[in-house]
C-alpha cells in the first residue's frame, strides 16, 4: 500500500535527520520541522478521513507505531547530546588539581611543648596530678628544703641566677615538690610538675641557661625503689617504645637517697653500641631516687611512716634525642621553619 | 680526680681485671670513671742504641742513622731528625708496624733512604708536654735504663701506667684519696687491700703553741721536722704525681701533693725559721691585705680563717700559703700543718677569691676528721727518706672536742622496705661490713653500724640502704608497680586552660613558640600593653642581654620575627603562652601574638596581608571558645603609645582588660627595624581563665523558615557597624535573629564624609512563617529607628 509505503519513507528521513542532529538547537529544529503540528508527518494524518475498514485500522497503527519509534529516537538523541554536552561543559572547567590547597593546617609546635605534653598524657593516664611552681623562688625551697643548706658542696653543681640574696630563678623544678607536700598536709602525693629551670651555664650545642624539667613525686606508705623502677620502666617505654630496657646507675642527689641516673638501651642500635649512645648501648636520661628522708620530714611527713621516690626528666634532652636535634639553642631560636616540622604526630 | 692503676696497685692485687671492668663496676656502684686514659702507649717498641750517626747530604737536619734493636730485630737503618741523636745513644724504637698515638709507623724511604722505624720523643708516645722538660720536647728520648733489644719500654719508664678520670659527686669526698680508692675497689671486688703501717711520731716536745680561736678550725695539727735538704724528687715520686696529673716540684713540695693523694688530708707547710713568733694560732676575725705564695695581694674579709703568728697572716687556711714564710730551695727546717676546717668557710673565701686548690677543693668537700696522726707518720717517713730529716718534734694538737665515731641503728627490715627487695639478712650484714661499717646485730633483725671515718657521707639509715644496693648491684631490683589507693589525677585548672588555648591557637595555624625567660634592659618592660610590677633584675647575670625577667612575652617574639626575617621567613604567625613573673612574687599568665607579612591562603597564589581583623578575629575567636556572651564584652580604642591609634583596640570582659592588639605605631616598628607592619596582641589570660559562665543550655530552634532581607544604607563616618546593628537588634529582639555587614563601600559615588552599609539581615518567629506584611513592616520600623537616632538614609 502507497501510503504506508509513505510513513515508512518519510519515518526513515526524519530518523536520518535525527541521528545527524550535532545540538540540542538543532534537534529541536528538527522537531519544529518535521513533528510540528503542520509537519510532513502529522500531514500525512488527513488521509485517515478518505480511509475505511481494515486499512484504516493498519494506516492507523503504522502512524503510531511511526511516532513512537520517533518519540523514543528523539528522546535518546536528546539524552545522548545533553551527556555530551555536560561532558563538554565540564572538560572546560577542568582545572590544575597540584596548585596549592586552601591552607588549613595546624601551627607548628615547639618539640618542648610536644614532648611535655606527651609526658603530661602519660602520667595523667597513670592517675598523676599536674602541678606547677614557681620560676622565681626562694633559696629556702630551691636548696634548703631538697637537703642543700647554705655552703653544701652541691651548691657548686647548680650555679644559680640570683635576684637577692634569697631570691633567685629555680635551678630544678625539684621546688616545686616541697611546695605541693606542704599543700597535701601529711596525705598522700603522686603528682609531676613541669617547668622551665634555670642555670648559669653558657649557652653552647648541648647546654643552654634555660631548660625544661618535668619533676615526678609519689609519698605514701610502703613507696620502694622497685616501685620507681617500675614506674618509670612504663613511662619509658611509652615514651621511648615497648623494647627499651631501663637500667639504674649508682649517682648522688642531696634530696634523694639512694640515687640513681636512669639509662635506656639505645633506640638507635637497641643496645649493641653506635655513635648515637657512644658504644656503650645505653643512653643516660634522667636523674631519680628514693626521696631524702630529711627532704620528707621538712615537709611535714614523717619518715618512718611514709617514703616516696621522685625523678626529673631533661624535657630538651628527650626533645633532642627523640627527633635527632643538633643544637639546643634551635629549640629557643623561634624560626618557623623549625617549628612547622613538628605540627603532626 | 685522676687515679694511677699503677698507684692503687701498691696496695691492692688488681690482677685479671682490665680497667674497663674496674671501670663499669665503679660507675654502676655510684662512681663515675669519666675515662680511662694510657699515660703513654705504643706497641712494638724496643730499647735500640745508635751504633752510626752521620748527617744525610742535602739535607739540614736529617740523619742516617744505624741502631742496634737487639737479636730479634738486628741492626736496623732509620732516618732520623732529632737534633740530640748521636752515636753510642740508647734510645726508643718503634718498629715497622707499630702503633703509637699519632698513627703506625711503616718501613720505607725518604729522600731516597730506606728508613726501618722511628726513633722516639715521650711526646710521640703521648706524653703530655707539661711533664717532660725542655730538651725532652725537643729531642728523641735518652734513655738511661734498658739494654738493646727489651721490648718493656714503657715499664721500664714508669709509663705503663693507666689512669681512670673519677668524676666524684659531691657525696664521695673519700675518694680523693688513692688508699680510699684502693678500700673502694675492696669493697666491690672482694680482693683484700694492704696498707703499710708508720711508725706513730714522737719525739721532744713542740717548740711551737697552736690553739685556735674560731669554731670553723675543730682541730689543728702541728709537727716540727728539722734538718732537710731541698731537692729533686726520686724518679717513683716523680712518676707517681705525673701519673695523677700533678707536677713535680721539688722534693718537700711532692710530700705534701703526695700526702694527700694518698690519704686526701692536705697539708701545709711552714718555713720554721721564717716564722715571727713561735706560735700559730688559727683565727676568722682579720681584715687587710695578704700577699700569698703566687705573690699576689688579697683582700681579706672577716670570716676567712687565717694561721696567723704574732698576729701577722701566715696562710689562709686550706687555700693558700703566705709568701713570708714560704718553703723555698734553702729551708732548713719546717713546720707541718695538718688541720680540718669547716667546709662553708673555705668554700666562702676560695669563691670569693676565685681561688681554688686541690686542697680547697677537698676541704669544701669535707675530709677524713680523724686521720691526722697517721699522716704525720706517713710524713715524716718520706721527710726522713727524700728530705734527709735529722730531727723532729712530737705532733702537738689543738682539739675543739674528742672525735666520736657515728653509730646508726638500723634493721634489715627498713633496708628491704625502703628498697623494694628481699635479701636474706646475712646479706644484707655481710654486704655493709664489705663496705668497712661495723655491723653489731641486735637481733636477727636490728642491728647498729659503726660508720667508717672516712665515710663523712653516710649518716642516716636511708645511706645504708643505698651503700646494700650500690655494691649488690641495682639489677637485683625486681620492677614492682606501687599499690596506692586510687585518687583523682589531671591537671591543675590554670595547666589545662593553658592547653585549651594553646591548642585552638595551632588549630586556627598560628606556630608556638618558646623564647627566653631573661632578657635585657630594653625588653623587660617594652611592649607592655597591661600594667604590671617592676622587673626583676639578676644580680649575678651572664651577659647583659639576660640580665631581667621579662615582664611581657611580645619582645622575645618580637626578637624571634626578627630572627626568622634574617632567615627569609617573611610571612610569619606565631604565639607563646607563658607564665611571667614580676617583683613581689606577683605572676601573671599571658598570650602574645605576633602577625607579620602576608596570610598564606593558597601559598602565594591567594594571599593577604595580616590586619588588625586577623588579631580581632583570635580574639572573638577565644572569647567564644570560653562562651563569653557578646553582652559582657567592650571593645574600645587603645590608646597605647607604640600603637597605632587607628587600628588598635583594647577589649575588655565584664569591664576588665583583657587583650591589647593592633598594628605596631611607627616608632616601634622603628625600635625593631621593621620595614612592613607588624600585628601583635597580648591578652591577659589570667582575666580570660577566670571568667565564670553559666552552664551551657540548647536554645531552641524555630520550626518556621526565616525570612532573608538586605538593606544597603548611607552612614556618617564616625557611626560604626557596631552601633547600628546594636540599634537593629532593639527594633525587635524576638523576630530579629541575625544582622551581619556584608558590604562596606567608600568612594567617589559616596557624598563627602559619608559610608555605605550593606547589611544581611534574617527574620524568624518561633510561632508562625512571617508575611510579607510583617516583613515590611519591620523593615520600616528599622529605618525609622536609624533615621531617627543616626540620621541614616536608605541607598538609592
Amino acid at each position: 500500500m502507497e501510503l504506508l509505503d509513505k510513513i515508512t519513507e518519510l519515518k526513515t528521513k526524519i530518523l536520518e535527520e535525527i541521528n545527524n542532529a550535532k545540538s540540542s538547537q538543532e534537534l529541536k529544529n528538527v522537531t519544529d520541522t518535521f513533528l510540528s503540528k503542520k509537519s510532513a508527518f502529522n500531514g500525512l494524518m488527513s488521509n485517515i478521513k478518505d480511509l475505511v475498514g481494515d486499512a484504516k485500522i493498519a494506516f492507523g497503527q503504522a502512524m503510531n507505531k511511526a511516532r513512537n519509534e520517533l518519540n523514543e529516537a528523539l528522546k535518546a538523541k536528546q539524552e545522548s547530546l545533553r551527556e555530551e554536552e555536560i561532558a563538554k561543559k565540564l572538560a572546560s572547567e577542568s582545572i590544575d588539581i597540584t596548585l596549592p590547597a586552601s591552607n588549613e593546617q595546624m601551627g607548628g609546635i615547639n618539640p618542648f611543648h610536644l614532648i611535655t605534653d606527651e609526658i603530661i598524657d602519660i602520667f595523667v593516664s597513670m592517675g598523676y596530678e599536674v602541678k606547677e611552681g614557681p620560676d622565681v623562688e626562694t633559696d629556702y625551697f630551691n636548696f634548703e628544703r631538697m637537703n642543700i643548706p647554705s655552703n653544701h658542696p652541691a651548691r657548686e653543681m647548680q650555679d644559680s641566677f640570683y635576684i637577692t640574696n634569697t631570691t633567685l630563678l629555680r635551678t630544678h623544678t625539684s621546688p616545686a615538690q616541697a611546695h605541693v607536700m606542704d599543700e597535701k598536709k601529711g596525705q598522700p602525693v603522686k603528682i609531676i610538675c613541669p617547668g622551665k629551670c634555670y642555670r648559669r651555664d653558657d649557652d653552647d650545642v648541648t647546654h643552654s641557661h634555660q631548660f625544661g624539667q618535668v619533676e615526678g613525686l609519689v609519698v605514701d606508705k610502703n613507696i620502694s625503689l622497685a616501685n620507681l623502677k617500675a614506674t618509670l620502666e612504663l613511662f619509658l617505654r611509652r615514651m621511648f617504645g615497648e623494647k627499651r630496657e631501663v637500667r639504674f646507675r649508682g649517682s648522688y642527689f642531696p634530696f634523694t637517697e639512694p640515687s640513681v641516673e636512669v639509662d635506656i638501651s639505645c633506640m638507635n642500635c637497641h643496645g649493641k653500641g653506635c655513635p648515637t649512645c657512644k658504644g656503650t648501648g645505653y643512653i643516660e636520661i634522667l636523674g631519680a631516687g628514693m626521696v631524702h628522708p630529711h627532704v620528707l620530714e621538712m615537709s611535714g611527713y614523717d619518715p618512718k611512716e611514709y617514703s616516696g621516690f621522685a625523678f626529673g626528666v631533661g624535657i630538651e634532652r628527650v626533645a633532642m634525642l627523640r627527633y635527632g636535634i643538633d643544637d639546643i639553642r634551635r629549640i629557643y631560636q623561634g624560626d618557623t621553619r623549625f617549628l612547622k616540622q613538628f605540627n603532626r604526630k | 680526680m685522676k687515679v694511677s692503676l699503677n698507684l692503687v696497685k701498691k696496695y691492692i692485687d688488681l690482677d685479671g681485671l682490665t680497667p674497663e671492668v674496674i671501670a663499669d663496676r665503679l660507675t654502676f656502684a655510684g662512681v663515675e670513671v669519666e675515662s680511662i686514659s694510657h699515660l703513654a702507649s705504643g706497641s712494638k717498641l724496643v730499647v735500640g742504641e745508635v751504633l752510626t750517626c752521620e748527617n744525610m747530604p742535602d739535607s739540614d737536619h736529617l740523619h742516617l742513622t744505624t741502631v742496634n734493636a737487639g737479636p730479634k730485630y738486628g741492626v736496623l737503618h732509620i732516618v732520623c731528625g732529632a737534633p740530640n741523636v748521636r752515636k753510642g745513644l740508647k734510645v726508643i724504637v718503634a718498629v715497622d708496624g707499630c702503633v703509637l698515638p699519632g698513627g703506625t709507623i711503616k718501613s720505607g724511604s725518604i729522600r731516597g733512604h730506606v728508613s726501618e722505624g722511628m726513633l722516639c720523643s715521650l711526646l710521640e708516645l703521648g706524653v703530655d708536654a707539661k711533664y717532660l722538660n725542655e730538651e725532652q720536647t725537643k729531642g728523641i728520648e735518652e734513655l738511661k735504663v734498658g739494654n738493646p733489644g727489651d721490648e718493656n719500654v714503657l715499664e721500664l719508664l714508669g709509663l705503663d701506667d693507666v689512669i681512670l678520670d673519677l668524676k666524684l659527686l659531691a657525696n664521695r669526698s673519700d675518694l680523693y684519696s688513692v688508699k680510699n680508692v684502693a678500700k673502694e675497689l675492696e669493697t666491690l671486688f672482694d680482693r683484700k687491700a694492704h696498707f703499710d703501717t708508720y711508725e706513730e711520731v714522737k719525739g721532744d716536745k713542740n717548740e711551737i703553741e697552736v690553739n685556735s680561736l674560731t669554731p670553723n678550725c675543730p682541730q689543728f695539727s702541728l709537727m716540727v721536722v728539722k734538718g732537710i735538704k731541698v731537692k729533686e724528687s726520686p724518679d717513683w715520686m716523680k712518676e707517681a704525681l705525673r701519673s695523677s696529673g700533678i707536677r713535680s716540684i721539688n722534693n718537700i713540695v711532692d710530700i705534701g701533693n703526695y700526702v694527700m693523694l694518698l690519704t686526701g688530708q692536705p697539708l701545709h707547710m711552714y718555713d720554721l725559721d721564717k716564722l715571727p713568733k713561735k706560735e700559730l694560732i688559727v683565727r676568722d676575725d682579720l681584715e687587710g691585705d695578704f700577699v700569698a705564695l703566687d705573690e699576689k695581694t688579697y683582700k681579706l674579709q672577716k670570716g676567712d680563717i687565717t694561721i696567723t703568728s704574732d698576729s701577722k697572716v701566715m696562710c689562709l687556711g686550706g687555700v693558700m700559703g703566705s709568701l713570708e714564710c714560704a718553703i723555698d730551695e734553702n729551708t732548713k727546717n719546717v713546720a707541718v700543718e695538718a688541720a680540718n676546717f669547716n667546709f662553708a668557710s673555705i668554700r666562702r673565701t676560695s669563691t670569693r677569691l676565685a681561688l681554688v686548690s686541690d686542697s680547697s677543693q677537698r676541704f669544701v668537700k669535707g675530709i677524713n676528721p680523724n686521720q691526722y696522726n697517721e699522716v704525720m707518720s706517713l710524713t715524716l717517713a718520706l721527710l726522713k727518706d727524700l728530705c734527709e730529716a735529722k730531727e723532729n718534734s712530737s705532733v702537738n694538737t689543738y682539739l675543739k672536742e674528742e672525735y666520736k665515731p657515728l653509730t646508726l641503728s638500723s634493721s634489715c627490715t627498713y633496708i628491704n622496705k625502703r628498697l623494694g627487695t628481699s635479701f636474706d639478712h646475712s646479706l644484707i650484714k655481710e654486704t655493709l661490713e664489705k663496705a668497712f661499717i661495723k655491723v653489731t646485730e641486735l637481733d636477727n633483725d636490728k642491728f647498729t653500724a659503726l660508720i667508717p671515718d672516712n665515710r663523712i657521707d653516710i649518716n642516716s639509715e636511708a645511706d645504708l640502704s643505698e651503700e646494700v644496693i650500690r655494691i649488690l648491684g641495682f639489677d637485683k631490683i625486681v620492677s614492682t608497680l606501687p599499690e596506692i589507693k586510687l585518687s583523682v589525677g589531671g591537671l591543675d585548672p590554670n595547666v589545662n586552660n593553658k592547653r585549651i588555648v594553646r591548642s585552638y591557637l595551632r588549630g586556627i595555624g598560628l606556630d608556638e613558640q618558646l623564647t627566653y625567660t631573661l632578657v635585657d634592659e630594653k625588653e623587660a618592660q617594652d611592649l607592655s600593653f597591661f600594667k604590671v610590677e617592676e622587673p626583676y633584675k639578676v644580680m649575678n647575670p651572664l651577659t647583659d642581654e639576660r640580665e631581667y625577667v621579662r615582664t611581657n612575652v611580645l619582645p622575645s617574639l618580637m626578637n624571634a620575627l626578627i630572627y626568622n626575617i634574617n632567615h627569609g621567613n617573611n610571612n610569619v604567625s606565631f604565639f607563646e603562652v607563658s607564665d611571667i613573673f614580676s617583683e613581689g612574687g606577683v605572676k601573671h599568665i599571658r598570650l602574645g601574638v605576633v602577625l607579620y607579612g602576608n596570610k598564606l591562603r593558597r601559598g602565594k597564589l591567594v594571599s593577604e596581608p595580616y590586619s588588625f581583623y586577623d588579631l580581632k578575629g583570635i580574639v572573638e575567636g577565644l572569647l567564644n571558645l570560653y562562651s563569653i556572651d557578646n553582652k559582657r564584652v567592650l571593645i574600645e580604642r587603645s590608646t597605647n603609645k607604640d600603637l597605632h591609634p587607628g587600628k588598635s583596640a583594647l577589649v575588655k570582659v565584664d569591664n576588665k582588660p583583657l587583650a591589647v592588639f593592633g598594628e605596631l605605631h611607627p616608632f616601634a616598628l622603628e625600635r625593631y627595624s621593621l620595614k612592613e607592619p607588624a600585628y601583635v596582641l597580648e591578652m591577659d589570660l589570667d582575666v580570660l581563665f577566670s571568667i565564670k559562665t553559666g552552664q551551657k543550655k540548647m536554645s531552641e530552634l524555630s520550626k518556621f523558615p526565616p525570612v532573608n532581607h538586605d538593606l544597603a544604607l548611607v552612614v556618617k563616618k564616625g557611626i560604626t557597624s557596631e552601633e547600628i546593628i546594636k540599634e537593629i537588634y532593639k527594633v525587635n529582639r524576638e523576630l530579629i535573629k541575625n544582622v551581619e555587614v556584608f558590604d562596606v563601600y567608600e568612594g567617589s559615588h559616596m557624598k563627602e564624609g559619608y559610608y555605605s552599609l550593606a547589611l544581611s539581615l534574617t527574620y524568624s518567629s518561633f510561632e508562625k512563617t512571617l508575611v510579607a506584611e510583617e516583613v515590611s513592616s519591620l523593615e520600616e520600623s528599622i529605618i525609622k529607628a536609624l533615621e531617627s537616632k543616626f540620621g541614616i538614609e536608605l541607598r538609592k
